[in-house]
């Protein structure tokens, strides 16, 4: 059948294993690499569907691979990381990772994560292939020629910069955007007034979207680091 | 080969030799008792043989005495060239101290030690500049001769009768590292200056003539060699008392100071004597009412005496009194002498109101002192002091006189027509002088107006009137009493109004420095003690100053205080600040009216405690020199000063140290909390793992999965804690490094439940906001951690099936949170000690697990940094309520 191919890059064998064993136990097929060189190559040469990437890796470090992969393909990147600074996420974001994982994590968040991502892949090849102008996720279907959206059917009231915000998070579905991306796109710049602004926008933006907003559905916050917008069923 | 191993305590002191070599140059000083015993010769073999060494060698400054041989000696060495300076239209040479300084060498070579420097160099005295030298870790290499050491002028001068005016303080030579004696039998000597060696020609036969005689030469060595045994001997006695510690004598010498010129003889025989006693040396000046009208040749020699005995290493004091023998004894019984040093016929001829015999008088005053009386016929010739009037009379006294008289005259003239006796009138004078007296400045005025009185009173009043002539030979007595009277009663009002002076002197004296101590104690921060000292120094000597704070090794940028009525001279300069980084590094006064860079407006003292620099002060001189009362509350207000830096340092430093010790008794219970902490889970999951690996086979699925169950349980708890701990020494030491931005409390709070969700199965956990928009200023990171450990908290001390609540709301500046449940509540009795670290309930730290009693203290450090407050309070109608604050934060809108 059609599983898809993850690539696991990581030196630390326990981890490796235990990453492999999950992958085994829920139908995915696997490459592992210890090191970045090894990883650059196992992508090149057998084109994964999703890289699981540790940032600490033992010959260079993972942003830099994260560079090279995004200079030649567009292939899902998930970074798992053990530093628990926000910085250097943010900065494999920045790079083109699509996803993060911090250690310790669980086996059901890590399921968790490759199904958004699955989703994602999916999505965009879908996409493409109707070049669709309309973004549709659960009962959000956001119109990008018709500059409107409509939540299970009704349409949003949404000001300008919010459909800014819904456009550039839809566009990117199941990406996390980092704080300075975002402000990036909707101010050109990202001052302090700027990434302040943009939480309380997301806050409106939400309560006109999500039907429960101590529970969203369709955009996750990632404290420190940015937001996201989820593939609804 | 292997190398022998270095002792490293050997190492140690090497390099410890090295830094302190770095630190000081050493002094090597070539002495002799008489020019061309070959000083210069041999302090240049010297330096080429120091050169063979690697020694990187430089001549300073060698005088040109055109001397074949120490000519010779003189090339191939390095040279720095002479700085010419003309003086009254002649060009002298000078050493160019500031090249040497910015060249550096190891080793310096500087002549003639006691060389007086042309007037406008920076320092007074070549000295001055060694000791620059020295201190800027450069070793000196100079020569001097016997007659100009400070101690041994006098003696030295009573053999050859001449005065040496090129001397050195004695602390100057014996301040050095090594002495070389360079020793030649006098007849050699002069065998080689007639052989023309040492002076030119026509220069030698003066010299021989008046100098060198081989009496004079014989006895001159014998000092030289007795000063350097003397050296030698001070320099072991020091040792002995550094290594021993048991060797003290209590001997107090103390010298009068006058303004007589004899009193430097005095001055040096004391020094001498403490010396040889060991002992400790003091220097008393008592200025006495008469000392105001001194004149300025006498005021300028007190102030030479001073600096002299300043120079030999004492203390000086001043105090102040009309009876020089009482101040002394009194002085002397206060401060613990053991011996009193004075001339002859000191002080005699100063005050016509002390009686000749000071030494009795001081005897009879202080009879258990020792009083060594020095016999004042100096080895000077007799300077005839010319003696001009004390003072101007003022114009303004005069006035007042001739009206009081005037007054006198008139009441006098009606005393007698109405018919009163004629002692009636008289007592009108006598009343008049005493009025003169109080009212004038001068005593002079007093004197002159008795004699006038006598005199207006026998023209007007005596028969026959109108004339000088009297009738009555009783008037003779009369007038003689009458100007008795009127003298006295005048003295001793004028001495009575100096009394008053002076103890309103002492007493502000004692009042400004009560007060500055007072204001000083007060005080927490340098500025504001810089600010205080500043304060009184303007309050009492009425000029304008700058003060410099220091860190003891730069100066800082500087204050400046003005008096109200302050001519705005520019206190600020290149130049003026150039003199205040020399006073710091070399910790001397210096600037107007010192021997150092005495061209500068100010002033400038250190502001010092033991050998450390807090600052310098500069006080604005304007060409007025200060008087001694000034100087002497000046230096008590400046020493209350740095003794007040230095009481902040210490307690800022026994701070540090206290919450050094702190920290670190902190983290080893941290470490220990930790270790004991972790012990439990481990064993727990390696048990259990074990136990899964061994048996596997044999448990039934209920008990695998219950064990699988523990193993993640343990390991979850372990996480939570490695999180607290990442927070812990994010704010560990209370040096908190927050990383805030304005964050959306509902996310924050959303992202915290995220984290428990798995453990709350068994609980109910709502979150309650109001339609506003929480923004709170913070630290996402680290109040997710607070919000998980107080729900965390809740979850562990309720029983299952509690409702937890989260709740937030905005009060003024404040963002409110609060974590409340209805479990069964905290006891009153441990609500002060919960947020103490490792605190946990009744269950002290033993084999119970999660003891660890981390979570809610880091809360508690969390909030307190975000300058927040937390507490715990109960919930109603049963549980517990946590509420934290945290600063909110208002946004503009990009719209």
């Amino acid at each position: 059948m059609n599983k898809p191919l993850i690539l696991v890059v990581e030196d630390d064998p326990p981890i490796r294993n235990l990453i492999a064993t999950t992958l085994k136990t829920n139908e995915y097929r696997y490459l592992s690499a210890p090191n970045g060189k090894t990883a650059i190559l196992e992508a090149a040469s057998h084109n994964p569907d999703i890289i699981l990437l540790d940032l600490g890796l033992p010959d260079m470090d993972g942003v830099e691979v994260i560079k090279n992969i995004r200079s030649w393909s567009n292939l899902p990147i998930i970074v798992i990381s053990a530093r628990s600074e926000d910085n250097d996420k943010i900065e494999a974001l920045d790079a083109g990772a699509d996803d993060y994982l911090t250690k310790p994590f669980s086996v059901e968040e890590l399921l968790a994560r490759l199904r958004v991502t699955q989703r994602r892949l999916s999505f965009m090849t879908a996409e493409m292939l109707t070049a669709s102008s309309v973004f549709i996720n659960g009962g959000l279907r956001v119109d990008y020629a018709g500059g409107c959206a409509y939540l299970n059917g009704q349409e949003l009231h949404l000001t300008p910069i919010e459909y800014k915000l819904l456009c550039l998070l839809s566009k990117n579905a199941g990406k996390v955007l980092t704080h300075t991306f975002i402000t990036q796109h909707i101010w050109g710049r990202s001052w302090d007034n700027d990434v302040a602004s943009l939480r309380v926008f997301m806050a409106t933006l939400r309560k006109k979207l999500e039907p429960d907003p101590n529970s969203p559905q369709y955009i996750q916050t990632h404290i420190g680091v940015g937001y996201r917008m989820m593939k609804v069923e | 080969m292997e190398l022998p191993r270095q002792n490293p305590d050997q190492l140690l002191r090497a390099i410890n030799n090295d830094i302190s070599k770095k630190t000081k140059g050493k002094l090597k000083i070539f002495f002799g008792y008489a020019a061309g015993v070959g000083k210069t010769y041999a302090m240049l073999q010297a330096a080429h043989q120091a050169k063979e060494r690697g020694m990187d060698v430089v001549l300073g400054y060698i005088e040109p005495h055109a001397r074949p041989q120490t000519t010779a000696l003189l090339s191939g060495l390095e040279r720095i060239p002479a700085k010419r300076v003309s003086y009254e239209g002649i060009t002298l040479h000078e050493f160019d101290l500031d090249a040497a300084l910015n060249r550096q060498p190891q080793l310096i070579l500087v002549d003639e030690y006691a060389h007086t420097n042309a007037e406008g160099s920076r320092h007074a005295k070549r000295y001055q500049d060694v000791q620059e030298l020295l201190n800027a870790g450069i070793n000196v290499y100079t020569t001097v001769n016997v007659q100009h050491i400070e101690s041994l002028n006098d003696t030295v001068a009573s053999i050859t009768g001449i005065m040496v005016r090129e001397r050195i303080p004695d602390s100057a030579f014996d301040q050095a590292d090594q002495v070389e004696l360079v020793d030649i039998e006098p007849a050699e000597l002069l065998e080689r200056m007639a052989g023309g060696n040492i002076y030119q020609e026509e220069q030698a036969k003066r010299a021989a003539a008046n100098f060198f005689s081989v009496e004079n030469l014989t006895a001159l060595r014998e000092i030289a060699l007795r000063r350097c045994a003397d050296r030698v001997n001070l320099l072991t006695e020091s040792a002995r008392i550094q290594s021993r510690s048991d060797y003290y004598t209590d001997e107090h010498i103390l010298v009068c100071l006058s303004s007589s010129p004899s009193n430097a003889k005095i001055i040096r025989t004391a020094a001498r004597m403490a010396r040889a006693f060991k002992g400790n040396f003091t220097a008393l000046y008592v200025e006495t009412p008469a000392a105001a009208a001194m004149e300025d040749e006498d005021k300028k020699r007190l102030r030479e005496n001073m600096r002299l005995a300043e120079q030999l290493g004492a203390a000086i004091e001043t105090t102040y009194g009309e009876n020089v023998p009482y101040q002394i004894a009194e002085f002397a019984r206060l401060s613990g002498i053991s011996k009193i040093v004075i001339g002859r016929s000191t002080a005699t001829r100063k005050s016509i109101f002390s009686k000749p015999a000071l030494t009795e008088r001081l005897i009879a005053a202080a009879p258990n002192m020792d009083i060594h009386v020095i016999p004042d016929a100096a080895v000077l010739e007799y300077r005839p002091v010319k003696r001009k009037l004390p003072q101007v009379v003022k114009v303004r006294d005069i006035g007042k006189s001739i009206l009081v008289l005037l007054a006198a005259t008139l009441i006098g003239y009606a005393f007698y027509t109405l018919g009163f006796t004629e002692a009636n009138i008289i007592a009108v004078y006598i009343f008049g002088v005493l009025v003169t007296s109080i009212i004038t400045t001068n005593r002079l005025c007093g004197l002159v107006t008795s004699v006038v009185s006598v005199l207006v009173f026998n023209f007007f009043f005596t028969i026959p009137r109108f004339t000088f002539h009297f009738n009555d030979p009783d008037y003779l007595i009369t007038f003689t009493i009458m100007f008795m009277v009127a003298f006295f009663t005048g003295s001793l009002a004028t001495k009575l109004k100096e009394n008053a002076r002076q103890s309103a002197q002492a007493a502000f004296r004692t009042k400004i420095l009560l007060e500055t101590n007072q204001l000083l104690q007060k005080e927490k921060d340098e500025n504001a003690i810089f600010r205080v000292t500043a304060g009184q120094l303007t309050k009492l000597l009425k000029r304008d100053l700058v003060i410099y704070p220091s860190d003891g090794k730069n100066v800082g940028e500087p204050g400046i205080y003005r008096t109200a009525d302050s001519r705005q001279t520019e206190l600020v300069t290149e130049n003026e600040r150039a003199v205040a980084e020399w006073v710091l590094r070399n910790n001397k006064r210096a600037g107007a009216a010192t021997d150092t860079l005495a061209n500068a407006k100010c002033l400038y003292l250190a502001i010092r405690q033991n050998s450390r620099v807090y600052g310098v002060v500069g006080i604005c001189m304007d060409e007025i020199p200060l008087d001694s009362f000034e100087k002497s509350v000046m230096l008590s207000i400046l020493g209350e000063c740095a003794l007040a830096l230095e009481n902040m340092r210490n307690s800022r430093e026994k701070e540090e140290a206290a919450v050094l010790a702190k920290n670190e008794q902190l983290r080893a219970n941290l470490l220990r909390a930790i270790s004991h902490d972790l012990r439990t889970p481990l064993t727990s999951i390696s048990g259990s793992a074990g136990n899964l690996m061994a048996n596997y086979q044999k448990m039934d699925d209920t008990t695998r999965i219950q064990t699988f169950a523990d193993i993640y349980d343990d390991s979850m708890w372990l996480i939570n804690l490695v999180e607290n701990l990442l927070a812990v020494t994010r704010i560990e030491g209370g040096q908190v490094n927050l990383t805030r931005s304005v964050e959306l409390m509902d996310e924050v709070a959303a992202e915290a439940l995220r984290h428990i969700n798995r453990k709350s199965r068994e609980h109910t956990i709502h979150v309650r906001t109001g339609q506003e928009m929480l923004l709170a200023y913070i630290d996402a990171k680290l109040i997710v951690q607070v919000l998980i450990n107080l729900v965390d908290n809740a979850i562990k001390y309720t029983p299952a099936g509690s409702v937890i609540e989260i709740g937030m709301k905005k009060e003024g500046k404040w963002i409110a949170v609060s974590v409340s449940d209805n479990g069964p509540g905290i006891p009153d009795e441990q609500k002060p000690h919960i947020f103490e670290m490792f605190y946990s309930g009744a269950n002290k730290i033993a084999d119970s697990r999660r003891s660890m009693g981390l979570g809610l203290s880091l809360c508690k450090s969390i909030v307190t940094a975000h300058g927040g407050g937390i507490d715990v309070s109960d919930n109603q109608p049963t549980g517990t309520v946590f509420t934290f604050t945290l600063p909110a934060r208002e946004v503009d809108l990009n719209e």
